[in-house]
């Protein structure tokens, strides 16, 4: 049995959770992101961010949780060097139900996984060591990433395989994403401890995770130590262990919570919050369109096949492209742009932010192929320069000559060309005329794709007499 | 009954050094005892007593830099971090 | 010209011309100057008072807008952060720490042209009942400095007793106003939860502590509440206070009111003969005043310290875990400790009272006690404020002695904790329920001064300070011996 507990930063937010420092911390050198509250300095308090509150409520929504009455925040006590206050303000199940989300559920390919609770909370600092050495004693500390808002995500223990666990990280990071509330590709934005058991044994807790990957390995790794212990009479120790990425093990933590005791108590200085029906539901309304309501509309309404609509609804820079591109007509066509030939160019978050595509882009490309202006060939050739250069269609079809070629002649001559080059695929396409599509193929290399591919195959099989 | 072992704990949790649990031990002893007077409170029915606030009085999302250096005026601090010892 | 005037009467003074503000801070200053090394009310002093009286006299002169106050000499409790100077809480812990910004009752004072005079001492982090405790040393009860000033904003208390200040700003969690507003024969006020803004007040127990004006008159005491009170974007607790005018109307009188006597808090083996006689003549005050006066009985107080007790050291042992002296602090180098042991080792430095508490705070909220105390006092205080709303469907005021006792000597209730915590159980309930509470002073009785205290529902300062000019009226007070 596997459960997870994932920590998600909120980072499309403009400021943290309790002031107004930068919630994405990432651009700044260390330690310029602070002020005296987050930094915890004697006499500040914590001014709740109501943005936070809002996409946290629409997170627990699009994971079909509960939402309390009233949200409550408490303070989990204890020391640690990237903790400002030497306390974390977060939220419990205690003194009633006033997390943000609770009993909530997903489905994985059918399987349902049980939330059992979201809860908001302010993430640490960073702890550096001096020398890259774990033998040094000297931590450094940068309190840039401190009160950054987090959405911890707490499943049941529904997991039948690290696979599944994989599946349901990818939801969830897509998920987020389209909800614009995080992107968790950001490096630490989207962070998960797993605890794992099986059968007759005792729950252990895996931490130090550092990437989906490693969490994969991890729970193998896990499952595999506590399958051989089983088979050998040793009983499984109920324990905190944390994952080591050299050795890729798992080893037990001394763990900082020994004897930790987090004396939990109301966090005073935030009052209790009503979540009136009015807010929440007006909350409901803005939530953006589902993955899977996005992916059954271009099924249904344009006729998408279902493969090309899943990666076009579950990855929200391509349904937005899609969105603001597509019309009746071209639907089809873009939503083939975009998951095969446009993929390839844009799959990391750096290649994105640089890439200066526009929906109108697509839309003009759509446009020059159904008019017969430009082969879809040229129009793949085209896209490229488009990403690199964000130059408008017309001119990059006459600067690279992406034309379609349909004058008869001029394919004829290439037509001799291949032919006088080609002998043996000749002579093999009078024998077996499927063939024909390579001698076909030779041609769209030697124009660059602009040879109109209907005219070209009539032609090539009246030469050689098919 | 608290024990010295209990107090010595505590402090430990709460990160102070105590240098003998007796100097505190009978005085926290009794404090403790003195608590115990709520057990007599009829209360079991009461709830958590706290304050609310509105949702609209909640803090806008709008990013505004802390002007000064903060990091210059802590103590500790190394080149732009803050030095702490490391955990064991 | 006398120090010993009112803030209302320094105002006069300033807009008549008979005083310039540079004038009174400068004679202030000589004066503090004099009496500091008997009655140390505080730990650090402006020492650019002087310039900035000068250049609010310039403003005065050249017809410009001034603030509320005219450069008038206040001083602040040195547990509120004023940015650039000391804050110590009268702690080892805070030594050198400077705040980098300004408490929002100090930006307000400022922004009123009040003249910051110096940083007063208390109880260490605000926990004592006799400024007894401050890592800095004691400050003395003017009246008589064998004596306690009451705690823990004694220093606040001695500062305006004392005339080193016109009006001051303590803090009160417990009593912590108004228990040293009667030891000195000064008005102590504590204001409804949430009316004041906590932003810059170091916290010790953040859910009932607020900011109290102090001053030598009641009516000084509205003047210093107009100018600090309202909502504040900094605190999420402060509340609307409808933009009320605290002076206006103070002299209306008490003909008619309801006042209730608390039982539990004005009788009792607890209760000194002297503090008793003094609080028989107010309530005779009362009634020639035309109000209403009637006993009434509130079981829930005898559980109140205990209450108080369980529910601050929980707060104060959360509250002061960011002292571990790494982003700042005192002097003490990291080299060569573990972090465990550097901080445990940082933090002896808290004196004996605030680690009795963090030791008490960290009990009462653990997994194995939780249920048993925390819980419990959490449920006591709800039960508490329904009796006390109860109580003032019937009453527009409830009244007790502020302090069961007279001001006491140095050592005298050091070695008893309990004796001393009991000390505070005329003053919690107010804290508990977050009512305003006021202490005026009423009579000094061989030669140690009475207050009485006197409450009102919540929201209800405007109310509340007419009843306590009423009473103000009622007596003549000895001047204070210097």
């Amino acid at each position: 049995m596997i459960g997870l507990e994932i920590h998600c930063q909120l980072t499309k937010l403009e400021s943290k959770l309790f002031c107004t420092c930068k919630a994405d911390y990432r651009s700044f050198e260390p330690n310029t992101n602070i002020c005296p509250v987050c930094m915890g300095m004697p006499g500040t308090l914590p001014r709740l961010n109501k943005k936070a509150v809002e996409k946290a409520t629409m997170i627990a929504m699009a994971l079909n949780c509960k939402t309390p009455e009233r949200l409550g925040f408490f303070r989990k006590n204890y020391f640690y060097p990237d903790l400002p206050k030497n306390f974390q303000i977060t939220q419990l199940t205690m003194y009633g139900p006033t997390s943000i989300g609770e009993q909530g559920k997903v489905s994985i390919e059918g399987k349902e996984i049980r939330i059992r609770r979201i809860q908001i909370e302010e993430d640490p600092g960073r702890l550096i060591y001096e020398g890259a050495s774990e033998r040094t004693a000297i931590t450094l500390v940068d309190y840039n990433r401190a009160g950054t808002p987090l959405v911890e995500i707490v499943t049941e223990p529904d997991f039948d395989s690290p696979r599944q666990v994989r599946i349901f990280l990818n939801v969830l990071s897509d998920l987020l994403q389209n909800l614009g509330v995080s992107d968790p590709t950001l490096e630490g934005a989207m962070r998960a401890d797993a605890n794992v058991s099986i059968e007759g044994g005792n729950r252990v807790e895996v931490k130090n995770i550092g990437s989906f990957h490693d969490l994969e390995k991890a729970i193998h790794f896990e499952l595999t130590r506590q399958q051989s212990l089983k088979e050998r009479g040793i009983e499984i120790a109920q324990e905190t262990r944390h994952w080591d990425d050299k050795r890729k093990i798992t080893i037990s933590s001394r763990s900082k919570e020994e004897d930790e005791d987090y004396r939990y108590i109301l966090e005073g200085d935030i009052p209790w919050i009503i979540m009136d029906e009015k807010s929440v539901s007006s909350w409901r309304q803005k939530m953006p369109e589902s993955i899977s309501s996005k992916k059954d509309r271009y099924i249904t309404k344009y006729g998408i096949p279902p493969q090309v609509a899943d990666v076009l609804s579950s990855d929200k820079y391509y349904s937005d492209l899609f969105e603001q591109a597509h019309n009746e007509k071209n639907a089809k066509e873009i939503a083939n742009f975009i998951t095969t030939d446009l993929m390839g160019l844009v799959d990391t978050r750096e290649k994105r932010e640089q890439a200066k595509i526009t929906p109108k882009h697509l839309m003009d490309l759509a446009e020059k192929i159904s008019s017969g202006q430009v082969t879809r060939s040229s129009a793949k050739n085209a896209l490229s320069e488009i990403v690199k250069t964000g130059k408008s269609v017309s001119d990059i079809i006459s600067s690279i000559g992406l034309a379609k070629i349909s004058d008869e002649s001029e394919i004829d001559k290439i037509i001799d060309e291949v032919i006088s080059q080609e002998n043996t695929a000749v002579q093999q396409a009078k024998e077996n005329p499927q063939t024909i599509n390579y001698l076909v193929g030779k041609v769209m290399q030697k124009t660059k794709g602009k040879a109109d591919p209907t005219i070209t195959l009539n032609l090539f099989k009246k030469k050689i007499g098919l | 009954m608290v024990t010295k072992e209990d107090i010595e704990h505590v402090a430990r949790l709460m990160r102070i050094d105590i240098e003998n649990a007796d100097e505190y031990f009978d005085r926290i002893q009794k404090i403790l005892s003195y608590f115990d007077i709520l057990d007599k409170a009829n209360i079991s029915d009461e709830e958590i007593p706290v304050q609310q606030i509105a949702i609209d009085d909640l803090r806008e999302d709008k990013h505004i830099a802390f002007d000064d250096k903060l990091i210059e005026q802590l103590k500790n601090y190394k080149g732009q971090y803050v030095r702490a010892p490391k955990m064991n | 010209m006398s120090l010993a005037i009112s803030a209302i009467d320094y105002i006069n003074g300033i807009k008549n011309n008979t005083i310039t503000a540079e004038e009174f801070v400068s004679k202030t200053l000589e004066h503090i100057k004099k009496h500091e090394p008997r009655l140390h009310a505080f730990i650090s002093i402006n020492e650019s008072a002087v310039d900035q009286a000068r250049q609010i006299d310039k403003k005065i002169k050249s017809g410009q807008k001034v603030g509320a106050f005219y450069g008038m000499p206040i001083s602040v409790k040195d547990n509120i952060c004023v940015k650039g100077g000391k804050t110590t809480c009268a702690s080892k812990m805070l030594e050198n720490y400077i705040s980098p910004y300004d408490a929002t009752v100090v930006t307000r004072l400022k922004d009123q042209d009040a003249i910051i005079i110096g940083k007063t001492n208390l109880d260490e982090f605000a926990m004592g009942v006799a400024t007894e405790f401050s890592a800095f040393g004691p400050s003395k009860n003017p009246w008589n400095i064998d004596y306690v000033p009451g705690g823990s904003s004694g220093g606040s208390a001695v500062s305006v007793a004392a005339l080193e200040s016109v009006l001051s700003l303590g803090s009160d969690t417990g009593g912590s106003v108004r228990n040293p507003g009667s030891f000195c024969s000064i008005v102590g006020f504590k204001p409804t939860y949430g009316l004041i803004s906590r932003y810059g007040l170091v916290s010790y127990a953040n859910s009932i502590e607020q900011i109290g004006p102090m001053g030598r008159r009641v009516e000084d005491v509205a003047l210093l509440l107009n100018n600090i009170s309202g909502k504040d974007q900094h605190d999420p607790t402060t509340i609307h206070n409808e933009e009320q005018d605290y002076l206006s109307g103070i002299d209306t009188g008490i003909s008619g009111k309801k006042i209730g006597i608390i039982k539990e808090m004005s009788s009792g083996a607890g209760l000194d003969s002297t503090v008793e006689s003094v609080f028989k003549n107010a309530v005779s005050a009362f009634e020639k005043l035309g109000a209403n006066v009637q006993e009434i009985s509130l079981d829930m107080i005898q559980y109140t310290v205990a209450t108080y007790y369980v529910l601050t050291t929980a707060e104060a042992g959360s509250n002061l875990s960011r002292y571990d002296n790494l982003r700042y602090g005192y002097d003490l180098d990291s080299e060569g400790y573990e972090f465990r042991q550097y901080i445990s080792k940082a933090r002896h430095k808290f004196g004996a009272e605030v680690t009795r508490r963090m030791i008490l705070g960290g009990f009462v909220p653990s997994a194995g006690f939780a249920g048993k105390y925390l819980l419990k006092a959490l449920k006591v205080k709800s039960k508490l404020k329904k009796q006390i709303q109860l109580a003032f469907s019937k009453f527009d005021f409830l009244i007790s002695p502020t302090v069961p006792v007279l001001p006491f000597k140095f050592g005298e209730k050091r070695d008893d904790p309990l004796a001393m915590y009991l000390a505070d159980i005329n003053t919690v309930t107010a804290n508990l329920t977050g009512i305003p509470a006021v202490s005026v002073p009423y009579e000094v009785r061989h030669g140690l001064p009475v207050g009485i205290q006197i409450h009102a529902n919540i929201l209800q300062e405007k109310k509340l300070l007419q009843v306590a000019y009423a009473l103000q009226g009622t007596t003549k007070l000895p001047e204070v011996p210097l």
